[in-house]
């Protein structure tokens, strides 16, 4: 029974990180039929945020080199900051690499090319202002809670419970937001159609910026959860989780915001579940696992199969 | 359709511009070498990516050694000019750096920084007979690419099996070894054996061997499995980022017992990852700053000026991979003053230099920090000294030291 708790937790701490990451690549993907491929390097600059938040220096490679803001915020403040500026960050992407392709009526899939370079340039720039090198958030950072907690005989580390506690409130607010508010509904009405939904009133350009700002939210606390988890190595740092994240979206449905969440508790158990001596191999396992389920179930666990258009 | 002329001939010239621009500098073999701005030499380094934390304390190294040569006259007068590539931490990265040195036409490559690179790039550099001086890859199997490539770094095969036997001296007791290594890695993949050969041979069968890659952060899982097969001794083969992680993840999941790590930890950058995690980690090394030879006194005292100058605080100690950088530049340098002196290098072809400029990094004996060296005739180097290293972290866990252990 411990044997299959540790399992779990192991699994569902794992799979939060990448249904939180998955999960803007969703909202993106369900206004505007693309995805979003500086995803990951708003990621990245979430983690950065927070370790600049709570007052970390900068190395000594890169034009900020020495550089520490005046404020040592406490993890907890820090976190959601960096969510904010993130945030920013995606509206900027969203002003300058999505909105004037979509002003031209440019076809879709180019915001795929103008998003990739768009992350591409965030991720050299961060690698001038600060440079390549690992940057950590201090363990301190949850002082007063112990390493690891002991949860019906597995043991587990405080931060990633703290990851999958956080990933599911965050998950229950968004689900609220889109299904009980008046805004929310907006947003499905614009996913659904953008066009009859603008006929209907309802301002499509403003409710892309919303999903926008959203999803770099939820990136940027992605990324400043997990560089509290991990060291945060380097600029490229959220490719990795990038990849993986793509992975989830696809299984759990295309623009499907439960799909993200199981899709990524999925994938997170599923390579849980590789036994120790083929560790190495939990990327095949996963995207084998996805594989398969494509094969049965091309829209995803949780996708609609779209009609035709003619 | 005369903005389109205008367009294309705009586009024509910045076409042109950038390509005079990109091939400036290049250099074919059978041209004189070109001594204008100094001898030059290049490096290749990780400066960015996973394994950034090498490449940065390398360049710390050749920066020293290079302003230790010319301050010395450089290579009979002619300042010696080094020009460092950034490789990126992988494969194609280091391809396109050590193509890019060699045909600007360096006389001589410093790196690549990892193993793995090592076994892409040098052999561009073996078919094309640039000498290359590794500062940092210790897997097996790297001297024998080929005659121009040669090492300054220790095989593990000579080092890794002290930290074992250290860790059995100062635990007895241990009975049960787990074994973590990255399998995509070449390095990992070569100390690894190492390691568990060293095990073997004193009785300790791996209870668990873990797999793991480069670009892993998240441990958890392979923890769990480990930890529950009760180990006393776990020992790692990864790089600094993944192995620190790795440390910090074990300890913070309970793990009290004797941890060894390899080679790739062995730099101050993991201080950050693991953190107080750090502390007590069993390292074996191939550089003592404590050596007290002219060399290493006059090597650390530069280094402390230098990081002092830079505004670092605390106790100013070199890592080895920055002795064994600085080793690698004085190497060349070294060399090439004695082959500038038998045949000037001002009437030499870049080829001729090459060639004879291996000849004399093979045949000469080094005083450096890492005390006398010099190479077999494959490249392999020759060194006395090796040493064993406990990581003792400073109150608060920012910083720290490898403290050698008798």
């Amino acid at each position: 029974m411990a044997d299959l708790t540790q399992l779990l937790l192991n699994g569902l701490s794992i799979g939060a990180v990448y249904a939180l990451f998955a999960l803007g690549y969703t909202l993106v993907f369900s206004v505007l039929g693309v995805i979003n491929f500086a995803h990951g390097a708003v990621f990245t600059l979430g983690a950065y945020f927070t370790y600049l938040l709570i007052g970390g220096a900068v190395g000594a490679n890169g034009l900020l080199a020495g550089l520490q803001l005046p404020l040592a915020l406490p993890f907890w403040l820090a976190l959601p900051l960096a969510g904010l500026a993130a945030a920013a960050v995606a509206l900027v992407i969203e002003r300058i690499a999505f909105r004037p392709l979509r002003d031209q009526g440019a076809d879709p899939l180019l915001a795929l090319i103008t998003s990739l370079g768009a992350g591409v340039v965030l991720v050299n720039l961060i690698q001038l202002l600060v440079g390549a090198e690992s940057y950590a958030i201090p363990t301190t950072a949850l002082a007063g809670l112990p390493p690891a907690i002991r949860l019906l005989g597995a043991q587990v580390r405080t931060v990633q419970l703290l990851l999958l506690l956080v990933a599911a409130a965050l998950l229950a607010v968004l689900s609220l937001w889109i299904d009980g508010s008046r805004s929310g509904k907006a947003l499905r009405a614009v996913a659904e159609d953008p066009t009859t939904a603008q006929l209907l009133g309802i301002p499509s350009g403003r409710m892309i910026q919303i999903a926008f700002g959203l999803s770099g939210f939820l990136a940027g606390i992605a990324g400043g959860l997990v560089g509290l988890s991990v060291s945060i190595a380097g600029p490229y740092f959220g490719i990795g989780y990038g990849l993986k994240g793509l992975g989830v979206l696809v299984l759990g449905g295309l623009g499907s915001v439960p799909g993200a969440v199981l899709g990524g508790l999925i994938i997170g158990i599923a390579e849980a579940c590789v036994p120790a001596q083929l560790s190495g191999y939990r990327d095949v396992v996963a995207y084998g696992f996805l594989f398969v389920v494509l094969l049965v179930r091309p829209q995803g666990l949780l996708g609609r199969v779209l009609p035709t258009k003619v | 359709m005369g903005r389109r002329l205008s367009l294309l001939l705009t586009g024509l010239i910045a076409g042109g511009g950038l390509l005079s621009s990109c091939s400036r500098g290049d250099q074919s073999a059978s041209g004189a070498v070109n001594l204008k701005e100094g001898v030059p030499v290049g490096a290749v380094l990780a400066l960015s990516g996973n394994a950034n934390v090498y490449g940065q304390d390398q360049r710390v190294g050749l920066n020293l050694a290079l302003a230790a040569m010319n301050g010395n006259g450089g290579i009979n007068g002619t300042p010696l000019r080094l020009a460092i590539e950034d490789s990126g931490s992988d494969d194609p990265g280091a391809n396109a750096a050590m193509t890019l040195q060699i045909n600007r036409g360096m006389l001589a490559i410093i790196g690549p920084t990892l193993s793995q690179q090592a076994f892409a790039a040098d052999p561009i550099a073996q078919r094309r007979g640039v000498p290359v001086v590794a500062p940092s890859n210790t897997a097996t199997g790297i001297p024998q690419i080929g005659h121009f490539i040669s090492r300054v770094s220790a095989g593990s095969g000579v080092i890794a099996p002290l930290s074992i036997a250290k860790a059995l001296q100062l635990n007895p007791g241990i009975r049960r070894a787990a074994v973590f290594y990255a399998q995509d890695d070449a390095y990992s993949t070569a100390e690894t054996v190492v390691f568990q050969k060293a095990l073997s041979d004193r009785g300790l069968k791996p209870v668990t061997v873990q797999r793991t890659n480069l670009a892993d952060s998240d441990f958890q899982s392979q923890i769990s499995s480990t930890l529950a097969l009760k180990p006393d001794l776990i020992v790692l083969s990864l790089q600094g980022v993944d192995g620190g992680n790795l440390v910090r993840q074990l300890r913070e999941l309970g793990y009290r017992g004797t941890i060894v790590v390899g080679n790739g930890m062995n730099t101050p950058n993991i201080y950050p990852i693991c953190q107080k995690y750090c502390d007590g980690l069993l390292i074996a090394q191939a550089y003592s700053p404590e050596l007290a030879t002219p060399a290493n006194r006059a090597f650390v005292q530069a280094f402390s000026k230098a990081q002092a100058a830079a505004g670092a605080k605390g106790p100013l100690i070199p890592p080895q991979l920055t002795a064994q950088a600085y080793t690698a530049l004085q190497v060349v340098a070294e060399a090439l003053q004695r082959l500038d002196k038998r045949k000037p290098l001002k009437g030499l072809s870049v080829a001729a230099a090459r060639a004879a400029l291996m000849d004399e990094i093979l045949g000469g004996t080094y005083q450096t920090p890492l005390g006398e060296i010099r190479f077999t005739p494959e490249g392999e180097v020759v060194q006395k000294d090796f040493f064993v290293a406990q990581v003792r972290m400073n109150p608060g866990g920012r910083s720290g030291r490898f403290a050698l252990l008798p």
